[in-house]
Formats: structure tokens, sequence, C-alpha cells
């Protein structure tokens, strides 16, 4: 029998790691344990793997890498790379999905469609490694149509032959004609505005805090670095606000349905220095923070975002969750060093107290 | 401008001529001198806004020498703090300015390490059992304050009673000369005894702060001082009382009735007496009225401030509200135990964070030395400052009265004109009048009008905006009432030296601590004593120099609290978080910049509270 290649978010957990990729492993972790996220399937790597071994495109990639030499360590060379991965792209993109993967993955789409009740929603075609690469593979937003659905996988899977991708592979030694990742459909949050927050202060290491950055618009603004988002920092246990920052967010990354294109738009002047949150708003996600932070065990870097159309607090989405990566992996030292209150106090009453005037 | 980081030294500063005179009200020890000029101007000298923040009267200012003398030696010579020293004061044209006194030298410093371990561990182990008997030595001074005898008025003869069987030797003139000395003995007492634990209890309270700031860099104050704080503590007990009497009054319609009249407190008492109901409610008042309303309607510093028990019509308007609450079916108590599982729900929840075993166990244990101490902070102050310092005032006035019976003064609070060194000669004028026979003159219309004069410049100096610190800030700080009480940090000396260079009437926005979040605005009502607070309307924004829980039912008709004095665990700043009122606390400055009807704006979130249309 053939290998499953397609899954519910809600079929896979974080043991699916290596079956479905990172980000949808997460993603149905997250929906399994009854989390808020946008509704979707995940694309398994053996759909990858079934989809270059069916069509020709792993011999037409081989045929034309006989051909490519070029030194991933000269930085003269990228410019090959950026030629072949070119090449690459449009020889996977060009070529035909094999037919009953584009009838199932046409089936779930429409399933999902069924279930919001609304024909051919938008959803995003995220791309999701096995390991953790951020920014390396593409990501489309905005995708609506079956059609359209079945080709941006496609165009996902293509991304492994970004020039980055390429590159990194050669450096390691790695394949290049094959690099088999996960692809998640999520429907599309409209969100008003979204961001990312940590478990933990990035800054010091607190784990008493919850840290938000959020801006208007879609996610990608804040995680680009292409906005200065508004920042909050909240205490998980009083569940108070203690620091917030109201940035010039200058514009918001929206869809254009003119254009079909996602695009930053100039905020009017009198938006870019407003809040884009609420307080309750900042309140329930880090609810939610704390909450995600508990059910994996550590902290966690979280994106979220929250539709303009759904009532608070259902408006609010997770649209990813994975291990913070500074903080988390430090190794637990004691800070106080055994000291008893005593001790403490004794310290305390000998050391005085520098005043930097 | 000139060097951003000093202030002016004490004889740089130029007073108003209206205060002309100000210096021989208080004792020359107190003043800044040129024979001790190179000492004082090493030190960095501050305006202690919280036990001084009106000008000094002469005689209210006992309290302020004798907690000079007390906090510093259990600092330095009982308790023995090792690197810190005395906080020492000095009067500035009525304004008193205070320093910690620099460190000891090194080999000071290891002698009081020895002195500390053995006896500071000692008190930590046995906190409980010295708590019950600290407060059974002060209840006893204060009862024994209390029975000092002072003669109402002079005998035209001394009684036959005091002739036979034998004379008893000494007559009136005698007795009055001996009560004054036995009552400023007393207060001298009381203020040894109130820094019995006070100094170690701070001390542990900035241990636990290091601590936790070492676990949690970013914890707030605020957040701390609900971990440490007791919700059964001495300080909350009128509070309480006011609470069951409401309930008792609310039980009985009649009783009700009359407490919800808008007539004075002294006229609902007659009418409670003309009924059964009334009479029996009025007895459970007088049983619970010493102590528990003996609490000042400031913060005990001040003999202008007076206390429930000689303003019934504080406490009968709080209660007055309570019992419509209560009839509308409204909760009147703080749940003290919705407050202790709060405290231990945030502990608990903070430990679970601890990443180690061994932190985890330093943090419980440090927990619980500032928990074993830390309710001394609150306790002493409703038996020192308000049960106390209620009787004193209240003896004073005997002594006043009757130097008003006699002429020597015109008005019985005039005696708080003159300081404590002073009063004596009052006394003398008095009873050497009485004893010279009919017709001999005391020196009354010189004491008047030297009454009259201070009056005087005492009003100059209200209207005058002492400098907030005088000399160079020093590097680092050891002594822990200056850092826990008087917040003297980097932040704190950065404001004042900003302050020091705008006059009052330009400031349009104010910096404080954010003590309860929110934003509200609307207009002001600056507070400067609690009796005011008939005045105040719902809706409007508190301006205060400070509350306490006599202030507690002030908070049900606020939209928001700005206070002079006070940090993140201030009484101003709990109540309002628990009311869930804006609050900024400690500004400093506030009542002086702030006037009635000015609308305000304040953000408990940031601690700026924003002048936004003046009156």
């Amino acid at each position: 029998m053939a290998e499953k290649w397609i899954y519910w978010l809600k079929e896979v957990g974080q043991e699916d790691n290596n079956v479905v990729g990172k980000k949808c492993a997460n993603l149905g972790e997250l929906t399994k344990a009854g989390f808020h996220v946008p509704p979707g399937f995940a694309l398994g790597v053996e759909a990858y793997s079934r989809f270059m071994k069916e069509t020709e495109a792993t011999d037409l990639l081989l045929k034309f890498l006989d051909t490519f030499h070029a030194d991933p360590n000269n930085v003269a060379d990228t410019l090959k790379y950026e030629e072949a991965s070119n090449a690459m792209r449009a020889l996977v993109e060009s070529v035909k999905m094999p037919p009953d993967m584009e009838k199932t993955i046409k089936e779930y789409y429409a399933e999902m469609c069924r279930i919001a009740g609304c024909e051919n929603i938008y959803v995003a075609t995220r791309s999701a490694g096995p390991m953790s690469h951020p920014g390396q593979y593409e990501t489309y937003l905005n995708v609506s149509g079956a059609d359209d659905v079945a080709f941006n996988v496609v165009r996902v899977w293509s991304s492994t032959f970004n020039t980055r991708s390429v590159i990194a592979r050669a450096r390691l030694n790695l394949p290049l004609h094959y690099d088999p990742i996960g692809v998640a459909v999520l429907t599309m949050v409209d969100a008003k505005a979204a961001g990312v927050m940590f478990t933990v202060n990035p800054v010091n290491g607190d784990e008493s805090k919850v840290a938000i950055e959020g801006s208007f618009g879609y996610g990608e603004a804040v995680v680009s670095g292409n906005v200065t988002p508004d920042r909050y920092l909240v205490d998980k246990i009083t569940l108070e606000i203690d620091e917030k920052v109201i940035s010039d967010k200058g514009s918001e990354f929206i869809y254009n349905p003119g254009t079909k294109e996602m695009e930053y738009i100039d905020l009017p002047p009198d938006q870019r220095k407003r809040q884009c949150l609420e307080d309750k708003e900042v309140l329930e996600l880090t609810r939610l923070a704390k909450k995600i932070e508990a059910h994996f065990g550590c902290p966690q870097d979280v994106e979220w975002s929250i539709s303009g159309s759904l009532p608070f607090p259902e408006s609010i989405f997770l649209v990813q969750a994975r291990p913070e990566s500074v903080w988390g992996k430090k190794k637990k030292e004691s800070v106080l060093g055994k000291k008893s209150g005593m001790e403490l106090l004794f310290e305390r009453a000998t050391t005085p107290i520098k005043l930097k005037i | 401008m000139a060097d951003v980081k000093k202030f002016p030294y004490a004889s740089e500063v130029v007073l108003p001529p209206e205060l002309e005179g100000w210096e021989e009200m208080y004792p020359p020890q107190r003043l800044f001198s040129k024979d001790r000029e190179a000492w004082e101007n090493k030190h960095f000298w501050y305006q202690d806004k919280i036990h001084a923040p009106e000008p000094m009267y002469p005689l209210d200012d006992i309290f302020q020498e004798a907690w000079q003398i007390s906090l510093s030696q259990f600092t330095t010579r009982v308790f023995c703090i090792p690197p810190a020293q005395g906080v020492a004061q000095r009067m500035l044209g009525c304004y008193m300015y205070i320093t910690a006194v620099e460190p000891p030298p090194p080999e000071v410093i290891a002698e009081k390490a020895e002195h500390f371990q053995k006896r500071v561990f000692y008190v930590f182990e046995n906190y409980d059992a010295l708590w019950d008997k600290w407060l059974e030595k002060f209840q006893a001074l204060g009862r024994e304050m209390e029975s000092l005898k002072i003669p109402k008025e002079f005998d035209k003869y001394v009684p036959d009673s005091e002739i036979f069987p034998a004379p008893r030797g000494y007559t009136q003139a005698y007795e009055i000369i001996e009560a004054f000395n036995t009552i400023i003995s007393q207060i001298f007492k009381a203020w040894q005894y109130h820094f019995e634990y006070l100094n170690l209890a701070y001390l542990g309270y900035l241990m636990f702060v290091d601590t936790a700031r070492k676990l949690f860099p970013g914890i707030k104050e605020s957040t701390i001082g609900k971990m440490v704080a007791g919700a059964e503590v001495s300080m909350f007990r009128p509070e309480e009382e006011l609470c069951r009497l409401s309930r008792l009054a609310a039980g009985q319609p009649p009783v009700a009735e009359i407490l919800k009249k808008s007539i004075p407190a002294d006229k609902k008492i007659e009418e409670l007496k003309s009924i059964d109901a009334g009479r029996v409610w009025l007895e459970e008042l007088e049983r619970i009225k010493n102590p528990w309303f003996f609490v000042s309607c400031g913060s005990g510093w001040y003999h202008f401030e007076g206390s429930w028990t000689n303003k019934m019509d504080v406490p009968f308007s709080y209660m007055q509200s309570y019992v419509e609450r209560l009839e509308k079916g409204e909760r009147i108590e703080r749940s003290l135990t919705a407050i202790s599982e709060e405290r231990d729900r945030i502990v608990s929840e903070y430990k679970a964070l601890i990443k180690t075993d061994d932190d985890r166990k330093s943090f419980e244990d440090a927990y619980k030395v500032v928990r074993t101490i830390y309710r001394y902070a609150e306790d002493h102050l409703f038996w020192v400052e308000h049960w106390l310092h209620t009787i004193w005032f209240e003896k004073i006035r005997e002594f006043g009265g009757l130097l008003v019976k006699n002429n020597v003064l015109k008005k019985t609070d005039d005696i708080f004109l003159f300081n404590r060194f002073e009063v004596p000669m009052l006394l003398e004028d008095l009873a050497t009048a009485w004893a010279l026979g009919e017709g001999a003159p005391t020196r009354g219309k010189f004491w008047m009008e030297k009454a009259a004069k201070r009056k005087k410049i005492l009003d100059a100096a209200r209207e005058w905006m002492a400098a907030p610190g005088l000399g160079v800030p020093p590097e680092e700080v050891s002594e822990p009432f200056t850092v826990m009480l008087w917040g003297v940090t980097t932040d704190k000396v950065a404001e004042w030296l900003k302050g020091s260079e705008t006059a009052s009437k330009d400031v349009s926005e104010i910096k404080g601590f954010a003590s309860s979040a929110g934003v509200a605005e609307g207009p002001a009502r600056v507070l400067k004593l609690l009796e005011d607070v008939v005045k105040l309307e719902a809706g409007e924004i508190m301006v205060s120099p400070c509350t306490n829980p006599s202030w507690a039912p002030v908070f049900t008709k606020i939209k928001a609290a700005v206070t002079d004095i006070g940090g993140l665990t201030s009484h101003a700043a709990i109540v309002s978080r628990e009311y869930g009122l804006p609050s900024v606390t400690g500004t400093g400055i506030a009542t002086s910049v702030i006037k009635t009807g000015d609308i305000i704006k304040v953000d408990g979130s940031t601690g700026i509270v924003t002048i936004v249309k003046r009156a």
C-alpha cells in the first residue's frame, strides 16, 4: 500500500516532524491540544518525494546538474547559482503533477471550503522543512481556487531550489536535486494585526514575562523586520502589562485585490502611531502564550494573527509555535549560589547599592 | 547652566525674607552650622517629604528628633548593619533635610559584621515571640501616657485632702513641670521602641527584592509588594472595625436611619442615645474606640491632622456610606482570604518558574525570612504613629488648654508653636505666677506675640518651594531606609535635579510610580487634610500628600488617585489596585503643582500625570 502523504492538521503531532515537517507538526500539535489554529491540511515529505519521482522532475534535474559546476564558497559564483536556481525552479514548476495527487489535494481544499461554508476560500501555502530553516523556503499567501492551490503547492516545493537553499546544500555537500519538505495549506486569517511573541523576555531571559511584538496587517511585516512593531512586555503571573512601546509603524503588509498581490501600503498618518492591539488582546495572547509553553514544556516563539472580521476572542489565531532558540537552550544554572535566607540577608546588609548620577 | 550633578549647599540657599527668624523655632543642634560645615558639605541632604512634607511646627518636631536618634542607633550600635550608619537631620527654612551618614572605617565594618550575624539571626529566628513582648511593653507605655495626670486648672488653695493627715509636700506647680518632663520621656521611649525591628524589616524586604530580581530581572516592585504584604496587620484593623460597626447598624434599622442622616456626628450620637438599639450600638463603639479609633486622619506626624476619636465626623461619614452600600446589597469589606490567596498564587507561580532546585530552595528561604518580619512595618505603624500619637496630641492639648485658661496663650494648639525645650518655660512662667500669689503677671503677651509671628513664618514657608536636595549626590547607598522608605535611587535623584530647575506653574507633566494600571481623566480635588473629604465629589481625581487606611472609604468615590509620597507598596497604591483605579504615587510635588479643578490625566501604567487644562 502506498504511504500516506496528505493529512488534516489534527491528524499530526510533534512526533511527526520528519513526516510532515516541523511547522505542520507543530500546527497539528497545537490543533490537537485545542488551540485556535487556522484550519488546514498538511502535505508530508512523502508528497514531495512522490511528486519528484513520479514526474520526470528528478531525472530532468539530475541531467541539468550534470553540466553544472560552481563553488559555493566563492562569492563570484553566486550568479551561476542564481541562474541554475531559475532553471531548476522553472523545470519543477513546468512538470505536471500526478493526477491522483492533484485530485486529492483539490478534494482536501474542497472540504476546507465546505467546512468554512464559502467557495474558493483564501489559503496560505507554507513550507515546512523537517529541520528548522527559518526564512529559507517560501510561503505564498492569499491563494484561492483549487487550481491555484495545487500550483502553489508546487511553487513551495520548487522553493527548495531557490538560490539560498541550493548554495546552502552545496556548502554542506548535500545532493542539490532533492530536499524533501512538507507543505501546510492553511486558511488565511484576514489579519488586522499580527506578529510574534516569546514566552520569555528575549532581552534578559526572564521567564516570568511574555514579550509581544505586533503591527497592523499580516505578520510577515514583523517577521521580516520591514516595520518597527509595537512592543508589549506582560507579566505571566500578574497579567499586568509592564511595558508598552507604541512605534511609528509606517506601513502594513496587506492583500491588494486589484493586483492580487501582497503589498506594503503606507498607513495614514493618524494610524501609524496607534496601538495595533487592544489591551484585552494583549492579555489574551499572554494567556495563550502561557498555555502553549506549558504544553510544550519549554520557552516558545509563537506567531499569531488577529482576524479583523471575527469577534474577540475567536479572532485570535496561532500560526506557528517553535522552541525559543536562545534562552531555551541555556544551561540551567543556579543564580543564587545555594545561599540560605540568612546568608542572602547578610549579603544584602554588606553590599552598598550603587547610584548612577 | 550650572553643574547639573550638584544641588546647592545649605549655605548657598537663599530664603524668602518672610522667613526671617525661622531659626529660633528649632534647637541649635538641628540647624546647619558653620562649625560643622565641612562634614555637612560632604553629605548629600534631601528634603524628607515623607515625615516632614509641611513646614515643621516646633513641637511636632519632637518625633523627628526622636527618630534621628532611634533609627540611627539600631543601625550603628544595636543590630550593627555593617557598612551603614545613621540618618542625620537638619532644619532649613522650616523644612527638614536628611542624609545617610557616610560609611564607617573598614575595621568598624568588620566588627559590626560579627555583631550583626549574632544578633540579627537571633531576631529572625525568634521574631514571633519577640513581637508579643514588643506589643506588651508598648501598650503598657501607652497606658502610662494615658494615665498621666495634668491639672485642668490651678486650685486657688491646695485642697485639704493634700494636707491631712500629712501634707503631700508638693503642689500643682510641681505636678505640671513633672508631667511635661514625663511625657517627653515617654514619647522618646516610644520612638526608641518604634525602630526595634523596623530597620531589619526593611533590610529583609530589600534582600527579598534582590533575590527576586536575580531570578526574574523584570519583576515589578508592586508584585514583590503583593508577595510580602500581610493582610491581617494592625494597620487595617480600624477599617475592619468600621465595617463591623456598619454591619451591626445595618441590622438595626432605627440605628441605620440615624447614621444615614445628614447631621454632624455629635448630633447622631445624641439621637442614638435616645433609643435602646442606639445605646447598645454606642456601647459597642465605646468598647473598640480605644485603640481602634485612635487612628490619625493623616500620617500621624502633625497635630493639626486630628484622629477619628476627636474628629468623629470622619468615621461617621464612612459608616454612613457603608450602611448605604450594605442596604444596596454591596460588599464593603476587603476580602482577606482573597488577598492572601492571591498572594500565595503569585508566590507559587513565580516559584514554579525557577529553573534549578537550589535556587528554588534559596528563594523559599528568602521568602520565609521576609515574611517573618515584614509585617512589623505595618503593625508598628498603627501602634506608634496612630495610637500613641493620638494619646500624645490629646495630652499636649491638656497643657495647651491650661495655658490658654491662664492667658499665657491664645489658642490651645498654639502650644505646638513652641519646641519641647521652650514649653517648659511657658509652664514655669505659669506655675511661678500662680505661686507668687494674686496679681503677679506672666509673660503671656510676649508668648502670644511670638506665637503669632511663628504662625506667619510657617505660612510663608508653606508658599516657598524648598530645594529637594542639597550638596553632591553620592555614588552608593547602604542605609536601608534611604533606599526603601525615601526611595533614593538613581532615577529619583535625576528627577529632583530636573525638577529643581523649573517653577511649579510651568509644570504640565509630573512623574511618579506607576502603581495601579489604567488611565483616567477628570477634575482634580486636592486634599491636603482628610477632613476635606467632605468636599470630594464622585468622579473626581484625588490628589493628596499621602493616604493611610483611615482614607480607605474615599476610594469608592474617586476615579483615580495621585499622591506626593509613597511607593508601590504604599496604602494608596494597594487600595487603588484593589478597587481597580489608576494611581500614580510618590510624585513628590502633585499637591503643590496641581490645583483643585484642574483637569488632569492619570496614567497608572506609565506613572505620568498630565495637567490637561488649568482651572
